[in-house]
């Protein structure tokens, strides 16, 4: 098994263009007689709307407009997210109306104008508010918005010792450090948008379905995209507002978000509860598992509410070989803005589960917990009840703990904590890639587009590998869907693995014309013909890794924690590129740190958001990370370029070891992210 | 995130300042470092036609000893206390709080006015202010008028300030031999509001008890406070661990804080008592040095 310690650094990325403030975001586009918009929003959670007059609103969009997001066109229909609110609001900051002026600050004057009157009504903001109140929308029975069962159901064996705990994440905003924002330009019957996200063929499709165009009618193209987490994945009922108005006017129109509306209205991640019992044997062996979860999916199906609880189901025993497992699992609506996908997007929650589960075992045993978690993994691999297939996690385990020096470090100090887990990328349904060589150049062209990645960087060095061509001739360009016909979207770790198996798919396939065309390959053979050629790459095989962390920590005596030490060892497959390897890991221990102690999005009872500036949200400082000791295995992955997933796993690795340690050090059990200096003093 | 529109005004002598101001009333609102109010603005929470901006004034940023008082110009930037040679000497007890407070981008911008006259509960030199029984010189049309710091602040963001006038100059006692004085400040991360903060001036009598106190609260009440009852407690007496820790109770006691995303008000009870109590003992502890 390879370790690499990253001292010897290779910087070969080319994101210089951020650095020198020559990138092109959205807000950089700049096009005569453009409109800016500014969206007019709810400030009550619930409340009724008695009046409205003014800017653009639901009465104006006409029947043929759909409402946005997924499951538009399915499901219980009420639960739907509308465009704009429409007889009722239901989370603060929903869209009511818009208006549209020149430049942003006549257009937000222009809110003046709008007169709505509401009638307040009492919101459900909370998960247990949700379960015991009628429903938020008329059409629907309960608050329930879906409902999943993974496992087989067991009776509790009779084992010698039962362990339960009620765990928590708190919601948590996205805070890329650019907000969500497009640019729409309808002309010549076609609709032509530039936007800041993750997967400009998302965007393209949820716009043709939301406006009833065809969708060779709708033409989207990614502009420079400063960080996205996740939440810039699909679209937004602001994004079909910005593209209806451009139809409706004839002219471009802009929508750049503010901070607040950011925190207030772009949909926040996590805000899942999980309810565990676990049985295990009198030497620590976890004979059975059962679960119960909630996810807060806010007020509309329009996030990922839904779809998150079987999948955070299915992850919930860990890398750990338990034999039984059975859990429930409820998405409940509720007043506030719907929930989404944030780095790691249901990952973390399982593995905060499980792991608070092991730490609580080892503490009843009095074992040390990598003890504890040793003896409940296999030797082989293993395929979960709840449908994982993992492979062997003992052999990695056990370098992991030597890697970390985590027996050294339990020794030292007080305040320590390790973590395991299993990270699953989300490889459904593969990735398209498109490259055209041209005039002794190769262009690229992505499904899933990178939103500050770097993906040129590892395209341009297996390119370079598979087809000896120097990096400088390669260009890799942001999404178009006019230039991709399909494509799925930069998240769930898969970057590295899909874009990068379908890159070596064409080189393969140009190699083997070149080879037909000339006898054999060369570089100057292959530039010095014109070819296109595109694949849309399916994987859709489970290849999961593993990684470890290690966490230690002290605490003042108002509670506030510092990180001294934040530690990880995963298995990235082959690192494409070191210096982008420890960057991904990197900001993601920054954001696992800043999940546990610092961020969090919190309501009041009457559903207002509290924390509606960035300072309260909690993103982390700089004072508040420690130097990042980060160590890597490359255990090749079975594609041809030895990729696995990466871009979660310090978001999983980082929140259970270090609360771990903060648990350690303050003695003090703890059920919830974030933990506030509050719960750790006397 | 952008600010209705407003005229905008950059006088350079306080006469025209006040001229402007009286001209346009409260549609007007004066700005110095803009550190609270541009925020306010952009946010569209406040909105004036008239911004008159200050900070050009001449000689409003000035610091110097003159007879009795250290007198601090109302525009001098927070990061100008903080590099102050005679702040950093014989003031510690603002210079503390001035290295505290936000972060240094903010301090290049801040002034010392505009961190009093904002009436922010949860701004630090007031608490300072009132601990060393600061003076404030309001500049009007009519002329200049001194008031106690402690009647300056009158709620939360209101100030005794009356229609045209304008904070000119902070006036602190310059401190007697044996005295001492401290600012104890937590937040959870650097630009948090406080938890709670603590400023003590304590001057001391030949035979080391407290002849006079001066206790000013941040973050614990509506607007900065003064520890009344507490400081009569220790005036007269010599502080040990007893008498600190009792006078940290009667603060305690006093203290109204409010439940918020930085704490519960036990919270920030228990974080006031263990503060004031070491600030008790701090400021002591430099008097005792002669």
């Amino acid at each position: 098994m390879p370790t690499i310690n990253w001292n010897d650094r290779e910087l070969e990325y080319d994101s210089s263009r951020f650095v020198k403030g020559t990138g092109h975001f959205v807000d950089d586009i700049k096009i005569q007689g453009m409109l800016f918009m500014t969206v007019l929003r709810s400030p009550y959670a619930r409340a009724r709307i008695i009046s409205l007059k003014g800017g653009i609103s639901s009465k104006d969009l006409g029947a043929k407009i759909a409402s946005v997001g997924e499951g538009a066109s399915e499901g219980e229909a009420s639960s739907v997210e509308p465009i704009f609110a429409s007889g009722f609001v239901n989370y603060v900051g929903q869209p009511v109306a818009a208006v549209f002026a020149e430049d942003r600050y006549k257009s937000e004057d222009l809110l003046d104008s709008v007169e709505v009157d509401y009638e307040p009504l009492k919101p459900v903001v909370t998960i247990d508010e949700a379960l015991s109140s009628p429903p938020i929308h008329k059409g629907m029975k309960s608050n329930i918005l879906s409902e999943a069962v993974k496992g087989q159901d067991f009776s509790d064996p009779s084992s010698p010792i039962v362990l339960e705990d009620t765990l928590e994440n708190n919601r948590i905003s996205t805070n890329p450090i650019e907000p969500r924002g497009l640019v729409a330009s309808f002309e010549g019957g076609v609709l032509n948008v530039w936007a800041s996200t993750q997967a400009v063929h998302s965007v393209k499709n949820g716009l043709a379905e939301t406006l009833g165009l065809s969708k060779d009618k709708v033409r989207v193209m990614q502009a420079d995209t400063g960080g996205a987490f996740g939440s810039k994945g699909g679209i937004y009922p602001e994004y079909a507002i910005a593209s209806f108005a451009s139809m409706k006017y004839g002219k471009p129109v802009k929508w750049i978000e503010t901070r607040r509306e950011h925190l207030t209205s772009t949909n926040p991640g996590r805000g899942v509860r999980g309810k565990m019992k676990i049985f295990s044997e009198k030497n620590g062996k976890i004979t059975g598992m059962k679960g119960e979860i909630m996810v807060d999916a806010g007020a509309y199906g329009s996030g990922s509410g839904g779809f998150s609880v079987p999948f955070i189901e299915s992850m919930m025993t860990g890398a750990y070989a338990i034999e039984k497992a059975f859990v429930t699992g409820k998405a409940l609506l509720t007043n506030k803005v719907p929930q989404g996908p944030y780095r790691g997007a249901g990952r973390p929650e399982a593995s905060f589960f499980i792991e608070r589960m092991l730490d609580l075992l080892a503490d009843e045993m009095k074992m040390d917990p990598a003890d504890v978690r040793l003896l409940n993994m296999s030797d082989k691999p293993f395929n979960s009840p709840l449908g994982m297939k993992i492979d062997a996690a003992r052999p990695f385990f056990e370098t992991a703990v030597r890697e970390l020096e985590y027996r050294r470090e339990a020794k030292l100090a007080k305040g320590v904590g390790l973590s395991f887990f299993v990270l699953v990328p989300g490889t459904y349904t593969g990735e398209s890639a498109r490259m055209i060589v041209k005039d002794g150049k190769i262009g690229v062209w992505l499904g899933g587009n990178s939103h500050g990645q770097g993906h040129e960087t590892f395209i341009r060095k297996l390119i370079n590998e598979e087809l000896d061509v120097s990096k400088e001739l390669v260009t890799v360009y942001r999404g178009d869907t006019s230039v991709t016909k399909d494509g799925e979207g930069a998240w769930g770790s898969r970057s590295a693995i899909l874009i990068g198996a379908a890159i070596v798919a064409i080189c393969k396939k140009l190699r083997t014309e070149v080879e037909k065309e000339f006898g054999s390959y060369s570089s100057e053979s292959l530039l010095s013909r014109d070819h296109d050629e595109y694949v849309f790459d399916e994987k859709p095989f489970s290849l999961t890794s593993f990684g470890a962390n290690l966490a230690t920590v002290e605490i003042g005596r108002f509670g506030n924690v510092r990180v001294k030490k934040c530690n990880a060892y995963y298995d990235v497959g082959r690192a494409l590129n070191r210096e982008m390897v420890l960057g991904q890991i990197h900001g993601g221990m920054a954001q696992g740190i800043g999940q546990t102690l610092h961020e969090g999005l919190f309501y009041s009872e009457d559903g207002q958001l509290i924390t509606s500036s960035i300072s309260d949200a909690g993103v982390p400082l700089a004072e508040d990370l420690p130097n990042f000791g980060v160590k890597i295995a490359e255990n090749r992955s079975s594609l041809p370029h030895g990729a696995k997933g990466l871009g979660e796993a310090p978001t999983i690795g980082v929140p259970t070891a270090l609360i771990r340690a903060v648990e350690k050090a303050s003695g003090k059990r703890l059920r919830k992210t974030p933990v506030m200096p509050e719960d750790l003093i006397a | 995130m952008h600010p209705s529109s407003f005229e905008y005004f950059a006088p350079t002598k306080m006469k025209e300042a006040l001229e402007l101001l009286s001209k346009y009333g409260e549609e007007a609102k004066i700005m110095a470092g803009g550190q609270s109010l541009i925020p306010l603005l952009k946010l569209r929470i406040a909105a004036y036609s008239y911004i008159i901006d200050i900070s050009r004034v001449e000689g409003l940023n000035k610091i110097r000893e003159t007879g009795d008082f250290l007198e601090i110009g109302a525009l001098t930037t927070v990061n100008e206390l903080e590099e102050n040679e005679l702040v950093k000497e014989k003031y510690r007890i603002l210079h503390e709080a001035a290295v505290q407070i936000a972060d240094p981008l903010v301090r290049n911008r801040g002034t010392v006015g505009g961190n009093i006259s904002h009436g922010d509960p949860s701004n630090d030199l007031p608490a300072v202010a009132i601990a060393t029984k600061a003076k404030l010189e309001i500049v009007g049309k009519k002329g200049k008028r001194l008031v106690d710091a402690d009647s300056f602040i009158t709620d939360s963001f209101t100030t005794s300030l009356e229609e045209g006038e304008i904070l000119g100059k902070i006036l602190l006692p310059i401190p007697k031999v044996s005295s001492g004085g401290c600012y104890i400040k937590q937040k959870k991360s650097a630009g948090d509001f406080s938890v709670a903060a603590v400023a003590v001036n304590l001057v001391l009598a030949e035979d080391e008890t407290i002849k006079s106190a001066g206790i000013g609260l941040t973050s614990v009440a509506p607007k900065p406070t003064r520890a009344n009852k507490a400081e009569r407690y220790i005036e007269g007496k010599k502080i040990y661990d007893s008498v600190a820790r009792e006078a940290a109770r009667i603060i305690v006691s006093e203290a109204e804080p409010s439940t918020d995303f930085y704490g519960s008000a036990d919270y920030k009870r228990k974080v006031l008592g263990r503060i004031a109590e070491e600030a008790i003992n701090l400021a002591f502890e430099r008097g005792l040095v002669r």
